[in-house]
């Protein structure tokens, strides 16, 4: 077990951290607003990260310490809600498509800059990010927590005004505006959790993978979180969390099934090298075939009525 | 900036322009038609281009499937183009088939649409590294046959140097607007998918088949887009399987410049985004590809109907 976990240590938390990013996606969309913003605010949170602990606070010594993390993450938290602030009112008066293709700028603008400035290490990136734990496994302490409370956050979102007003925006704008619900404001709010979400992502992503750069966040991760989403679901906050552990894990469990050595050679060669054609004709057929995403409300009504622990799933109904 | 520099400038934007406008057309057509953004549009323009170069002779590189292989005859250069460009045309039908029209007869959110069009992007392009790997291929220098590299438009002393291939390019991108507006606003064809365009249920009322429609808009946006990519391809080489990519990111910018779903916008927005990356300073050639994505989010934030389109009012 403790073998497997170390072999899979690195898949593990990527999946877990797919999960955090799929949230990131479905934030905004709970308000009924596609934003592909995600890997812009992954990417800042990354800059961040790289910037602050190879640059600002001088240690020394092999372990990254701890507490400088958690400055991190406050630091990234108060940019990505500033900047999502800023972008936000401003874009979110789009709608649609606008909105999205909006957002694929924002993204690609921050590509441009990330490579010219010198400050981000311009096309090269930032290397030697130093690491808070000694093997990939032990980031679960931090991604672990991450993604419970992200998902707990959620839950709760779901039941109070907040998470009501962004169904209300979701189903019709107009009307909720009649009722005397601020699209804006809440539009906005939706947009910035979902930032900072991905920003956190991003510095903690920063020092997991040691080096950093502009390939990072770039319009083919836009795709593959939205693809979290609504190959997941995107009805329910389990749609995101469980689209983006199985699309981060699939390319690389077909890399595992292409080196079994009782397949025949040729599609074990087909599955090593030809993983992102299996990943895109999912999507094709995710998008015909499950118009809802896997996990639906209704499915997990179904789940709920059938399981003892009725208590966290059966409340979903209230929203089917 | 002395007169000549600006003229060099004013020429080399028109050559790249015209290019983003025929690969914009195809992308604001079937946006017209459908109301949803290929994003597959790219990865038909790097099939386009691939065609092209198969059917000219090229050989493949030796990382892929067909490594080291090559077609047992060669045409002629534009023959090739003419058949590449009629192939990607055939395969953007195809992709309507397999990724746009199951989700039209299930009447399904736009946002699946573009889902579904980013995953058959994703099919193109890695079927295309799977059989041909991902290097870069150049054509041969003397595809365009004897003419010479470069033209000169100024003086003996202050010359205005053009390659031949971008006069070539604009001649041809010149040619393809006139037919299209000519078969789009003179013909009956045009007329009818204005119709369908306009309102599908109406047109189909009036005895116009949409599905048939639907057909000829993707071949001839597939077509343009590989023609468009052939161009880019001769003009400089086939960066790889991931080549349209960014010219699919570029096409976006120039779509909703012009507006979404108006052809002149096209032209116009393809011909200013050109000329717009042109005279950025060599300075700051590093910010020149972000220069679409300014201009579109500016454009988005003051006029997001683009500069010909036409509001598009909410019904309540």
């Amino acid at each position: 077990m403790i073998n497997f976990l170390n072999t899979y240590g690195f898949l593990i938390v990527s999946m877990l951290f797919g999960a955090v990013l799929g949230l990131s996606v479905y934030l905004p969309l709970m308000a009924g607003q596609l934003s592909l913003a995600t890997p812009g605010f992954y990417a800042l949170g990354g800059y961040i990260a790289a910037i602050l602990s190879t640059q600002v606070f001088k240690f020394t010594g092999t372990i990254f310490p701890f507490p400088f993390l958690l400055i991190e993450l406050l630091i990234t938290t108060l940019v990505s809600a500033i900047l999502a602030i800023a972008l936000g009112i401003p874009v979110l008066r789009l709608r649609g498509i606008y909105l999205a293709i909006s957002t694929i700028a924002f993204v690609e603008i921050l590509r441009v800059l990330a490579l010219n400035l010198e400050i981000t290490g311009g096309a090269v990136g930032i290397f030697g990010i130093p690491q808070p734990f000694a093997t990939p496994l032990e980031y679960l302490w931090v991604a672990i927590p991450l993604l419970i409370l992200s998902m707990l956050f959620l839950y709760r979102l779901e039941k109070i005004k907040a998470g009501r007003a962004f169904s209300a925006i979701r189903e019709d704008e107009l009307a909720a505006d009649s009722m005397g619900i601020n699209p804006t404001y809440y539009k906005a709010l939706s947009f910035t959790l979902g930032a900072i979400l991905a920003g956190l992502v991003g510095t903690i992503s920063a020092h997991f993978i040691n080096t950093w750069n502009a390939r990072q966040g770039t319009f083919d991760s836009s795709i593959i979180y939205l693809a979290f989403v609504l190959i997941g679901g995107s009805r329910t906050f389990w749609g995101p969390v469980l689209g983006g552990i199985i699309l981060t894990a699939l390319p690389e469990v077909l890399r595992g099934m292409g080196g079994m050595s009782s397949l025949p050679l040729w599609l074990a060669q087909f599955l090593r090298d030809g993983r992102l054609i299996i990943f895109g004709v999912l999507l094709v057929l995710g998008s015909i075939f499950y118009p809802q995403g896997l996990i639906t409300p209704e499915l997990l009504n179904k789940i709920a009525r059938k399981n003892p622990f009725r208590g966290i799933l059966n409340k979903q109904s209230i929203k089917g | 900036m002395d007169l000549n520099l600006f003229l060099q400038l004013f020429l080399n934007g028109l050559s790249i322009g015209s290019v983003y406008a025929i690969f914009a057309l195809g992308y604001t057509l079937v946006f017209s038609i459908l109301g949803v953004i290929n994003f597959a549009h790219g990865a038909i323009f790097t099939l386009g281009a691939y065609f092209t170069y198969t059917l000219s002779g090229g050989v493949f590189g030796f990382n892929g499937l067909l490594a080291n292989g090559k077609l047992p005859f060669q045409l002629p250069f534009f023959v090739a183009l003419i058949l590449g460009s009629i192939l990607a045309g055939l395969a953007s039908i195809l992709l309507e088939r397999l990724a746009f029209k199951p989700l039209r007869v299930r009447r399904a959110d736009p946002l699946l649409t573009l889902v579904s069009s980013l995953g058959a992007a994703v099919v193109i392009v890695n079927v295309i590294q799977y059989l041909v790997g991902a290097e870069i291929y150049t054509f041969p220098d003397n595809i365009y046959g004897n003419i010479p590299a470069a033209i000169n438009f100024g003086t003996e002393t202050r010359p205005i140097m053009i390659r031949t291939v971008q006069v070539i390019i604009f001649g041809v991108c010149a040619v393809i607007v006139a037919l299209l507006t000519y078969l789009v606003n003179g013909t009956k064809i045009g007329k009818a998918l204005q119709a369908v365009a306009e309102d599908e249920t109406t047109a189909s009322l009036l005895g116009i088949n949409p599905e048939q429609f639907i057909t000829i808009t993707f071949f001839v946006s597939g077509l343009l887009a590989g023609l468009a990519g052939t161009l880019v391809g001769s003009s400089v080489s086939i960066a790889g399987p991931y080549f349209g990519i960014s010219f699919g990111l570029k096409g976006l910018g120039v779509i909703v410049l012009g507006g979404l779903g108006s052809i002149p916008g096209a032209v116009i927005g393809g011909l200013l985004l050109g000329l717009a990356e042109a005279f950025v300073p060599p300075d700051f050639s590093g910010y020149r590809e972000a220069i679409s994505f300014a201009i579109l989010f500016i454009m988005l934030l003051v006029r997001p109907e683009g500069l010909l389109g036409r509001k598009r009012i909410q019904k309540v």
